[in-house]
Order: structure tokens, then C-alpha cells, then sequence
């Protein structure tokens, strides 16, 4: 590795969340229904709204984002 | 579904078939108003069979939220027992939705013992077993 990738920033977990939930606020009307879980993982920050009460049945949606840039790499919208 | 005293509870595959359920899975996608992005939100129900005539009847749960709806507790019908559910998602896949069946539905669906069918734009999906599970002993709800 590389002096420059070991010193490439990366995002803070509130800037990621942030990336995740204005894209969920742009699909799902209400996000009072989730709790959300963040997790780095190898392939990046991976950003998850399970709903509060896991008696149901629908879902939430489900991102990884690039540490670096922000990107959205995947994101899944569950119902 | 005949009208005779039934053997075993109907598969997943018969109740697609069925026409009350048919009719069911329709009026739940209508009511669901999934070109409404505004309201759209889900709808379900229990479907169950009558232990002397094997009829199929139905019962439809509280309006759900955008992409939930809560099926845990069906009302109980005298002389009848669960042998599925049914329940839509009205969100679009053109715009990058899910139609099948989520995580928290297949757990759902595994817990509860019994088929769901889900209505989606793309069709009906199927999650769960293929039929309620031990049969239609073990109480008038979910199997135990």
C-alpha cells in the first residue's frame, strides 16, 4: 500500500449516514419506521434500515457506500 | 377449492389458484393505490380453510405503512384454521424496488408457518413454506 491510499481520507460515519439518508428520504416517505445500523466492512461502509418492530413484514432500504468518495457502491430498497 | 372435508392444507400453488384468493390478492393491490407515491402503502390478510367443507375464506388485516404491514395476530374464525397469508408491496421496481419477498417477510413467513403470497407490479411472489406447517392440526392461528 501506498503512502498516498494510506493517507487518503475517509468519510466520518455521520458523513456517510448522511449520504444514506437523504437518498431514503428521496424513497421512503417516513424513516421514523427503522433503526439503522452502520458497520465498516471491507468493502465499505455498509449502511442498513431495519424496521423497529420485527414482528412485521416489509423492509428497508440497504446501502454500501465508498469510504473515500461517498458513492453509493449498491443500495437495495426492500418493502 | 372443493367443498368436502379436506385432507391437508392447501399448497401455495392452490392458493394462487384459487379464485377468493385471487380476488383477495386484487382487491388488497387496488387498495394498496400503488400509483399513488404519496399514499401507497401495504395491504394483507390471512387466508383460511373451513375444517368441515375445506372452503376457502379470507380476512384482511389493518392498512399497513409504505413498506410494512403487521400480520402476526389473526383474528380467529370459528371452525377454521390459517393456511396462508397475503400481503403487497406497491412500490415500483422501475424505480428500483424490491417486488419479492424481504428479509424481514421470509423470517416472518418461516416463524409463522404458513405460505405468503405477495402481490407486486411484476406479479405474485411466494415466501414461506410450500403449505401450513404440521398440517392443519396444531389450533385455529399459526401452527404452534
Amino acid at each position: 500500500m501506498s503512502s498516498a491510499q494510506l493517507l487518503a481520507p475517509q468519510l466520518s460515519s455521520d458523513e456517510v449516514l448522511r449520504v444514506a439518508r437523504l437518498d431514503a428520504e428521496r424513497a421512503y416517505r417516513d424513516l421514523t419506521r427503522f433503526v439503522i445500523r452502520i458497520v465498516r466492512e471491507s468493502d465499505g461502509w455498509h449502511v442498513d434500515f431495519d424496521l423497529k418492530d420485527a414482528g412485521t413484514r416489509g423492509g428497508g432500504p440497504h446501502y454500501v457506500i465508498d469510504p473515500e468518495s461517498g458513492v453509493i457502491v449498491t443500495k437495495r430498497y426492500e418493502q | 377449492m372443493e367443498d368436502a372435508a379436506p385432507i391437508g392444507p392447501p399448497t401455495a400453488s392452490e392458493l394462487r389458484a384459487d379464485p377468493v384468493v385471487q380476488s383477495a390478492l386484487e382487491a388488497a393491490w387496488h387498495d394498496s393505490k400503488p400509483h399513488d407515491p404519496d399514499t401507497r402503502h401495504e395491504e394483507g390478510g390471512w387466508i383460511y380453510m373451513n375444517l368441515t367443507t375445506g372452503e376457502i375464506t379470507v380476512r384482511r388485516a389493518a392498512a399497513g405503512y409504505q413498506s410494512e404491514v403487521n400480520l402476526a395476530n389473526p383474528p380467529h374464525v370459528t371452525g377454521h384454521v390459517v393456511v396462508g397469508v397475503f400481503h403487497t408491496h406497491p412500490n415500483p421496481s422501475a424505480e428500483g424496488w424490491e417486488p419479492g419477498p424481504s428479509e424481514a417477510d421470509r423470517y416472518a413467513d418461516e416463524r409463522d408457518g404458513v405460505p405468503d403470497l405477495i402481490r407486486a407490479d411484476n406479479g405474485i411472489h411466494d415466501s414461506g413454506p410450500d403449505s401450513r406447517r404440521g398440517g392443519l392440526a396444531g389450533g385455529p392461528g399459526f401452527p404452534s
